[in-house]
C-alpha cells in the first residue's frame, strides 16, 4: 500500500515537472509564431507575447510565394539528407573497427581522431583545401569536410562496445565474415544510436551555415539557414544601414523574419518524432542477452 | 542542378561500400577537374590588346533581400551595367557576392587563399584599408586616376580622396557621402504643451524638463515614463557625451582624441568625465532607461517610443520617421502624440556641438594581385561619368520617380518590378553613399523627399539639425597603428565604462571611473596616446 | 597470433577504415599547417608559406594580456558551473520521461522539450531580454506588481551567470536527453521486472538499474565535456553576456572573435586556439585515465 502511495507521488511530481518544463520550452516557439502573425505596428509596440495582434498572414503568403524559399528548402532536404547517409555510412565504417578491443593499432587510430577534436588548421587553409579539391561553390563543399564528427564517433564506438561480445563471437564462430556481422547483427542491434546519430548529423546539417558563408557564392545553393541568417542579420546592421545611406525599404519586416524561421525549423522538427519508432528496437537487446 | 544529378546516384545505392566508392571517385574527379580549372585561370593573363575581351569580377555585398526573380548577381542594375559599360568596352562585368554581416571576414579569407579575388574590393572597416595597405596588398590607383578617371576625380574631389591615401599613396578609392550630417534629438510637443513648457535651449533646461516629465508624467503610462531614451547605440550617447566636451586647442584635438573603427571617440579629452557624472545623475534620479546597457540594437527603445513612453531622446536625424516607423506606430497607439525634431544639448560655447560623418564612405581598393586594374578605374569612371550614377540611384524615368524642381521624386505606389529594379542600388552605386545631385542642398532636399509627407517639416528640421554645429572628424597624416590594433577591444571598453559607471551608485562613481580608466589606457589607449602624439609632432616638423 | 595469420583474419576491419582514414588525413590533417601560422607574423597576401618567422613572440604577446588572463578565468568558471548544473540536467529529464508511463504526453513533451535547440541564438538573445530585463521584463514585471524590488538579471554580474546557466539548461536539457533515451533502450527489462517482485521503489529501481546502465554514456560525455573545458562557444555568452556583466560574459570565444576577426591579428587568435587544444588534449587524456583506473570506462 505505502509503495503504491510513494509512486503516486512520483508520478504525479513527475508529471508536473515535465509539464512545465515542456511549458517553458513551448512558450519561445509561440511567442515567433505569433510575431509571425502580428502587424508591424503590433510587433514594434512590443504587444504580442504568445498570441497574434492584428491577426494577418500576409508574412506567410510573402514566404510561400517566394520561388527561392521554396527551391532553397529543396536543396536543404536534398543536401541533409545526402549528408547524413554519408555520415552515417563513414561514422559506422569507422566505428565497428574501432570498438574491437582486437584490433591492432586500435589506439592509434584513436588517438588520430581524438586529435582532430582539438586542433584544426584554421579557417584559410581550409578554405585553401576546399578550393583545391575543386569543391567551391558545390554541394560537396558543404557535405565532405564534416564526413565524420568525432565526438559521434566515440559515441558509437561506445554502444558498440556495449553489445554482448559473446553475439559477435558466436558470428565469428559460425564462420560469418565481419562484414556480415555489422550489417548482420551490430546494426540491427544498434538502431537506436544510429536513429540518435543520424538526427545529430541532420540537424547539424540543417543548422549550419558558416561554412555556407564561405564556400558557396550561387543562390541556387543557398541552404534555409544561410537565407534566414541574412534575414536577420540585416536587422542587426540597420545601425549601420544610416552610414551606408542605403534606402530604409530594404529592411524587412520582424513577422516575415518570425515567419521564416517557422518556415526554417518545422520540417527539421518533425524529424525526432518520426525517428521515435526506433527507440525500440533495442528492446531486443535484451531478449538475446547471453 | 547538380543536386538532382547526384540524388540519383546517392539515393539509387543501398550498400555502404557502393556509396563510398562515389565519394571516392568524386574526390578524384574533383581533383582533376580542379587542376584543369587551375591553367586555363593562369594562362588567361595573356595579352593587352584593347580588343581582347576581359572579366572584371567585383564585390557587391549580400543582404539575402534579393526580391523574387532576380539575384545578387543577375538583376536589372548588373544588366544595366553590363549594357552601358560592359558591353561597349568588351568588358564582362561578373558580380562576387559577399555577404553582408562577413564582409571582413571574407575578403581576409578570399586574400589570403589567393583566388578568387575580386578586382574591385570594398570595405567600410579604415583598420582593414589599413591592414591591407599596410601588408602591401594593393594597387597604387594615383597615377591610373590620373590617366583614366577625370571625371572620377572631380566627382569625388582633393579632401575625400584624401581619406584614401596610406603613407602618401592613394591606395583606396573612397566613396563620397551625399550627406554629413549625423543626429537630431526629438521631444513630445503634446507633453510640452500639456505641461505648458517652452522646448528647453540647454542642457540645463532639458534637465527641469525631464523633471517635469518623470514626476507629472503628461503621457499617463502609469509610472512607466522614460523621461529620456537611452540606448548603448551612439545615436543615443554621442549627442548627449560630445556636448560636455570643452573646448580644446589644434594639439589637444590631434592628439587626445581616439579613433576605434571609423569614428572619433572622446575618451581622454577634457569634460568626457563630466558627461558621464551627468548620466549618472539622470540613471539615480530615475530619469533615462535602466535598462539601456542592453539595448545594442535600439529595439526597446523603439518600443518605448512607439508605445508612448519615452519624452526626448536622440537618434539619426530622419529615424524616427520611417513609415510605419516609430512616430508613425506611436500615433497609431497615442492619437494626437507630436514628436518635435529639437536641438537641446548645448557646450560650454553655447553650441549645439555634435559629431558628423566624415566626408567619405567606404574603401574601394584594387589588389595588387588583380590585373584588371586599368578596367576596375575605367569601371568606376563610367559610374561617376554623365548620367549613370543618377540611373544607378533613381532607376526610370516615370516609373520609379519623376523630377519636381531638378529632384527625383519618388513615385507614389510604384508596380512592384518598378521597387523590386531598385532593390540592391545602394550597393551597386559604390561610389556613392547616398543619392547624389550636385549640391548637399538638393542631397538634403531629394532625402527629405523619400520619407512621408505628413511629417516632411518635422525630417527637414530635423536634416538642418544634424548638420549644425558639427565636429569634424579629425584627419592625421598618416594611419595610427595602435588604432588598427586595440580599436576593437577599446570600444568594447569604451561602451562599457558608460555602462558601468552610468549605472554606478554615486558615492561609487568615482571609483569605477578611475578603475576603468586605467584599464582603458593599459588596453591600448596609452598606446594610441603615445602614437597620436609622435604623429602630431611630426605633422607639426613637416610644416 | 602472427601477422599473416591475424590480418587473413581481420583484414576486413582494415578495409572498412581506409575511406574514414583517407578522410581523417586530407580533411582534417591537410589543412593543419595552418598552425604555423601561430609562430609567423602573418601577412593576409603573403600567404601562410610566405609569412615570416617570429618565434614564440605572438605567444609572448598573447600571455601578456591582461584580458587574456580574465576571459581565461571566465571561460573555466563558466563552464565549471556548467558542468555542476548543465551537465546533469538532461539526465534527469531523460530518466523523468522514461519514467514516464503516459505515452501521448511523454512523446509530445519529448518533441517540444528539444525544439529550444532549434531557436537561433540572436533570436533567444532578443527572448532573453524580454523575459529577463530590470525595467519591463515579464519576470520584473511580476515580480514589482507584488510589490518587491526588481531583480538585475542581467545587469548584476551575480545574477547574470544563474541567468546565463538557466538559459543554458532550457536552451541545451531537451536536446541532451536524446543520446540518454537511446542509451535507456538498450537496459535489459527483466531486471525491472525483477526489481518489482522485490518490491523496490521507483526511486531506487532508479539508482540501481537505471543508473549504472547509463553509466558508459554518462562516462563518455564526462570525459568529453571535461576536454571543452578551455572552449566556449560563441554564441551563448556574447548573446546574454552585455556591458554591464562583461566583467564575467567576456570569455576566450569572444576574447579571438575581437583580436582575430575584427582586428584581422590572425597570428595572436591562432595562438589562442594552439594553447587551448594543447590544454583540451591533456584534459581530455586525463580525464580519460583516471576514468579507466576508476570505473573502467573511457573513451580508448
Amino acid at each position: 500500500m505505502r509503495e503504491h502511495t510513494a509512486n503516486r507521488v512520483f508520478d504525479t511530481a513527475n508529471f508536473i515537472v515535465l509539464l512545465v518544463s515542456t511549458l517553458i520550452c513551448l512558450a519561445p516557439f509561440l511567442h515567433i509564431a505569433a510575431i509571425s502573425l502580428s502587424s508591424a505596428g503590433g510587433i514594434l509596440s512590443g504587444k504580442v507575447s504568445l498570441l497574434p495582434v492584428d491577426l494577418n498572414v500576409e508574412a506567410y503568403t510573402k514566404v510561400f510565394t517566394d520561388a527561392s524559399m521554396i527551391r532553397s528548402l529543396g536543396f536543404t532536404v536534398l543536401l541533409t539528407g545526402l549528408f547524413t547517409v554519408l555520415c552515417m555510412v563513414m561514422t559506422i565504417a569507422m566505428g565497428y573497427p574501432l570498438s574491437k578491443k582486437k584490433l591492432r593499432g586500435r589506439k592509434g587510430f584513436m588517438f588520430v581522431v581524438l586529435i582532430t577534436m582539438f586542433f584544426s588548421g584554421g579557417i584559410i587553409p581550409e578554405y585553401i583545401l576546399v578550393r583545391n579539391l575543386g569543391l567551391l561553390d558545390s554541394i560537396w563543399a558543404l557535405v565532405l569536410p564534416g564526413l565524420i564528427n568525432p565526438f559521434y564517433l566515440i559515441i558509437l564506438i561506445s554502444f558498440f562496445n556495449n553489445i554482448p561480445e559473446s553475439l559477435e563471437e558466436s558470428a565469428e564462430i559460425d564462420g560469418s565474415s565481419h562484414f556480415r556481422t555489422l550489417v548482420g547483427i551490430m546494426l540491427p542491434l544498434s538502431m537506436p544510436v544510429i536513429a540518435t546519430l543520424s538526427l545529430f548529423y541532420a540537424v547539424g546539417r540543417w543548422n549550419g551555415f558558416t561554412d555556407t558563408l564561405m564556400y558557396i557564392t550561387s543562390p541556387e545553393l543557398y541552404p534555409l539557414q544561410l537565407k534566414l541568417y541574412q534575414l536577420i542579420q540585416n536587422n542587426m546592421i540597420t545601425d549601420l544601414l544610416q552610414n551606408e545611406g542605403a534606402q530604409m525599404a530594404t529592411v524587412v519586416p520582424e513577422s516575415l523574419k518570425a515567419a521564416s524561421v517557422i518556415f526554417a525549423t518545422v520540417p527539421i522538427l518533425i524529424v525526432y518524432p518520426w525517428l521515435q519508432r526506433f527507440f525500440v528496437s533495442g528492446v531486443m537487446l535484451g531478449a538475446v542477452k547471453g | 542542378m547538380i543536386g538532382n544529378k547526384q540524388r540519383k546516384g546517392i539515393m539509387g545505392t543501398k550498400k555502404a561500400a557502393l556509396t563510398a566508392g562515389l565519394a571516392c571517385t568524386l574526390l578524384f574527379t574533383a581533383c582533376s577537374a580542379n587542376s584543369g580549372a587551375g591553367e586555363e585561370a593562369s594562362g588567361g593573363s595573356g595579352g593587352e590588346g584593347a580588343k581582347e575581351h576581359v572579366t572584371l569580377k567585383v564585390e557587391v555585398f549580400d543582404r539575402g533581400n534579393s526580391p523574387a526573380g532576380s539575384t545578387i548577381t543577375d538583376n536589372y542594375l548588373t544588366k544595366y551595367v553590363q549594357e552601358n559599360f560592359g558591353k561597349p568596352n568588351n568588358i564582362d562585368v561578373e558580380y562576387v557576392p559577399v555577404p553582408r554581416s562577413e564582409e571582413v571576414e571574407k575578403l581576409n579569407v578570399l586574400m589570403a587563399s589567393g583566388s578568387n579575388v575580386p578586382d574591385i574590393v570594398f570595405t567600410y572597416d579604415p583598420n582593414t584599408f589599413n591592414r591591407y595597405a599596410k601588408q602591401g596588398g594593393l594597387t597604387d590607383v594615383g597615377p591610373l586616376l590620373d590617366e583614366h578617371a577625370p571625371n572620377l576625380k572631380a566627382f569625388l574631389g582633393e579632401e575625400v580622396l584624401g581619406y584614401g591615401k596610406f603613407e602618401g599613396t592613394q591606395f583606396a578609392i573612397p566613396a563620397k557621402r551625399s550627406n554629413v550630417g549625423k543626429y537630431a534629438s526629438f521631444i513630445r510637443q503634446d507633453w510640452l504643451d500639456k505641461l505648458g513648457l517652452p522646448v528647453p535651449q540647454t542642457t540645463d533646461e532639458l534637465y527641469e524638463t525631464l523633471k517635469a516629465f518623470k514626476e507629472k508624467d503628461p503621457g499617463e503610462t502609469g509610472g512607466q515614463v522614460i523621461p529620456l531614451g537611452m540606448t548603448i547605440a551612439s545615436a543615443q550617447y554621442e549627442p548627449l557625451i560630445w556636448s560636455f566636451i570643452k573646448p580644446v586647442s589644434e594639439e589637444e584635438r590631434h592628439t587626445l582624441t581616439q579613433q576605434l573603427g571609423s569614428n572619433d571617440y572622446p575618451t581622454l579629452l577634457p569634460g568626457f568625465k563630466d558627461a558621464l557624472q551627468f548620466m549618472n545623475k539622470l540613471y539615480n534620479e530615475g530619469l533615462i532607461s535602466k535598462d539601456f546597457g542592453l539595448d545594442k540594437d535600439k529595439k526597446k527603445l523603439g518600443e518605448d517610443v512607439a508605445t508612448g513612453k519615452v519624452g526626448f531622446y536622440s537618434e539619426d536625424d530622419i529615424n524616427p520617421f520611417y513609415e510605419k516607423g516609430s512616430l508613425d506606430t506611436l500615433q497609431q497607439n497615442v492619437p494626437g502624440a507630436q514628436l518635435a525634431s529639437v536641438d537641446v544639448y548645448t557646450n560650454e560655447e553655447g553650441k549645439h556641438a555634435k559629431p558628423m560623418y566624415a566626408p567619405n564612405g567606404m574603401y574601394i581598393m584594387i589588389p595588387k594581385s588583380s590585373e584588371r586594374a586599368v578596367e576596375a578605374v575605367k569601371y568606376l569612371e563610367w559610374m561617376a561619368t554623365s548620367d549613370n550614377l543618377f540611373h544607378l540611384q533613381n532607376g526610370i524615368e516615370g516609373e520609379n520617380y519623376t523630377m519636381v524642381d531638378d529632384i527625383p521624386v519618388a513615385v507614389e505606389n510604384p508596380s512592384e518590378e518598378a521597387l523590386n529594379r531598385m532593390f540592391n542600388s545602394g550597393d551597386m552605386a559604390i561610389v556613392s553613399n547616398g543619392k547624389q545631385l550636385g549640391s548637399m542642398e538638393k542631397n538634403l532636399k531629394a532625402r527629405a523627399l523619400q520619407m512621408p509627407k505628413k511629417f516632411l517639416e518635422q525630417v527637414e528640421a530635423a536634416q538642418v539639425i544634424a548638420n549644425a554645429d558639427v565636429i569634424e572628424p579629425v584627419l592625421m597624416d598618416r594611419p595610427i597603428e595602435a588604432q588598427t590594433k586595440y580599436g576593437t577591444t577599446l570600444l568594447d571598453k569604451f561602451n562599457e565604462m558608460i555602462v558601468k559607471t552610468t549605472m554606478a551608485k554615486p558615492d561609487q562613481f568615482d571609483g569605477i571611473y578611475e578603475t576603468m580608466l586605467k584599464d582603458y589606457m593599459a588596453s591600448g589607449g596609452q598606446a594610441i596616446l603615445d602614437e597620436r602624439t609622435a604623429v602630431y609632432k611630426e605633422m607639426q616638423a613637416a610644416n | 597470433m602472427g601477422w599473416i595469420v591475424y590480418f587473413r583474419r581481420y583484414w576486413q576491419l582494415y578495409a572498412l577504415l581506409a575511406l574514414p582514414l583517407a578522410y581523417f588525413i586530407i580533411f582534417k590533417y591537410g589543412p593543419m599547417y595552418g598552425i604555423q601560422i601561430a609562430f609567423k607574423d602573418f601577412n593576409f597576401f603573403q600567404g601562410i608559406a610566405g609569412s615570416e618567422w617570429i618565434g614564440f613572440d605572438a605567444f609572448k604577446e598573447v600571455f601578456a594580456m591582461r584580458d587574456f588572463y580574465l576571459t581565461l578565468r571566465n571561460t573555466l568558471m563558466l563552464n565549471f558551473l556548467d558542468l555542476l548544473v548543465s551537465f546533469p540536467a538532461p539526465l534527469i529529464l531523460a530518466i523523468m520521461l522514461y519514467e514516464m508511463k503516459t505515452v501521448w504526453f511523454k512523446k509530445l513533451s519529448q518533441t517540444i522539450l528539444y525544439i529550444p535547440h532549434f531557436i537561433s541564438w540572436v533570436i533567444i538573445g532578443g527572448i532573453v531580454y524580454q523575459v529577463f530585463g530590470t525595467q519591463s521584463g515579464m519576470i520584473n514585471n511580476i515580480i514589482t506588481s507584488l510589490g518587491f524590488e526588481a531583480i538585475p538579471f542581467l545587469t548584476d554580474k551575480n545574477d547574470w551567470l544563474v541567468t546565463y546557466l538557466l538559459v543554458g539548461v532550457w536552451q541545451s536539457a531537451g536536446w541532451g536527453t536524446i543520446i540518454y533515451l537511446a542509451a535507456l533502450t538498450g537496459i535489459n527489462k527483466e531486471l525491472f521486472e525483477a526489481a518489482g517482485i522485490d518490491g523496490a521503489g521507483r526511486l531506487k529501481r532508479i539508482w540501481h538499474i537505471t543508473l549504472p546502465g547509463l553509466k558508459p554514456t554518462i562516462v563518455v560525455l564526462l570525459i568529453i565535456n571535461l576536454g571543452h573545458m578551455v572552449s566556449i562557444g560563441f554564441e551563448r555568452p556574447y548573446v546574454i553576456g552585455n556591458l554591464a556583466v562583461r566583467e564575467y560574459s567576456d570569455v576566450l570565444s569572444t576574447f579571438v572573435y575581437r583580436i582575430g576577426l575584427e582586428s584581422g591579428q590572425y597570428t595572436l587568435a591562432t595562438v589562442v586556439g594552439l594553447f587551448q587544444a594543447v590544454v583540451g588534449l591533456v584534459f581530455v587524456l586525463g580525464a580519460n585515465y583516471t576514468s579507466k583506473k576508476l570505473t573502467d570506462e573511457g573513451i580508448m
